[in-house]
């Protein structure tokens, strides 16, 4: 089960509005690579990971993830606060306002709603291991991206930190990957 | 992409562990960065540390005495969690599990304290039993401080 901490995993404290840049996030709220789609992804592989390294971190991993789905909300949330519906059309968040008026929704910048399409679950663990590290690589490059797109420092705090996440989570998949096929490790269950 | 200044240049970063073909166990616990300056970094680990675009890791300034608190504890349960998917994989280490135990019980001590100054983050804490009823109050997370 889960318990909630009623506190972020990184501070998020933005005071500038930039209606561009809380499109731009939506990325990783709702798109392919989003921290959505990470935690579902680990959620649903964990299961048949062939040993207790694997399911401790799958588990722990998709947990993390989830907070930094609250972390990315945070953000789309306070960049829109106190936006009048001509700054949101001006911004291309027209058909946003028009469908969600300022709540968060999964979808994509171009307001692709999210798809369980986006993961992947093969029981094959190499495989699903090998897809999570290029998970976190391409969830990498789109931090790189959003950081491109921005220069205050209250956005790139907390987006520098979510890159580096990306970064230690992709070792660590790797790290049991290799552990896997260096130790020639079955599935049994 | 090479034309953006920012773009990734894979095979002249510092820290690059992208193209390690293997893994090592040769992390020392005593080599870990301190909860604060990991935390700001996202990262304990200087071994893989790689920043993008910021010439450092950015400081961050509590504006309050809460604020404060509420980072130092943020930083201790970080440098515990980020030691823990280290252990996940390498369950044997044992002065890492010594890092762990001491920033995870640093972090349940000022867990507590920060909850009876400013009110529960957790539901199960002591400072939920007050009247009336504390888990509603702000601040909620996605809310600025």
């Amino acid at each position: 089960m889960w318990k909630y901490e009623k506190k972020l995993q990184y501070p998020v404290n933005i005071k500038k509005r930039d209606l561009l840049m809380a499109k731009a996030l939506l990325a990783q709220y709702g798109g392919p690579d989003s921290e959505l789609a990470a935690c579902l992804r680990y959620m649903n592989q964990r299961y048949t990971m062939p040993d207790d390294k694997g399911k401790a971190l799958l588990s722990d991993i998709a947990t993390e993830e989830i907070a930094h789905l609250e972390m990315i909300a945070s953000m789309i949330y306070q960049l829109m606060q106190g936006a009048t519906i001509e700054d949101l059309k001006k911004a291309g968040l027209g058909g946003h306002f028009a469908m969600h008026d300022s709540a968060l929704f999964p979808n994509d910048p171009n307001g692709v709603p999210f798809t369980t399409a986006y993961i992947e679950a093969s029981g094959d663990f190499i495989a699903d291991i090998e897809s999570d590290m290029a998970a976190e690589q391409r969830a990498r490059a789109t931090y790189e991206h959003l950081m491109d797109m921005t220069d205050d420092p209250a956005v790139l705090g907390p987006l520098s930190f979510l890159r580096q996440r990306e970064v230690v989570h992709y070792q660590r998949f790797k790290e049991l990957r290799d552990y896997y096929l260096k130790n020639k490790i079955q599935r049994m269950n | 992409m090479n034309q953006y200044p920012n773009s990734l240049d894979y095979y002249n970063y510092t820290n690059n562990n992208y193209n390690q073909p293997t893994f090592t166990e040769d992390v020392d616990a005593k080599k870990l960065y301190d909860p604060y300056q990991g935390f700001i970094r996202g990262n304990m680990f200087p071994n893989l540390y790689n920043g993008y675009k910021l010439n450092g890791p950015l400081n961050l300034e509590p504006k309050s005495e809460q604020e404060e608190m509420l980072i130092y504890l943020d930083a201790l349960c970080f440098a515990a969690h980020d030691i823990s998917l280290y252990l996940d994989i390498y369950p044997k280490d044992k002065d890492m599990i010594e890092a762990f135990a001491n920033y995870n019980r640093e972090a349940n001590k000022v867990m507590e304290q920060y909850q009876k100054m400013y009110g529960p983050l957790v539901i199960n804490s002591e400072a939920n039993t007050v009247y009336p009823w504390a888990w509603d109050n702000k601040p909620w997370p996605w809310e600025k401080m």
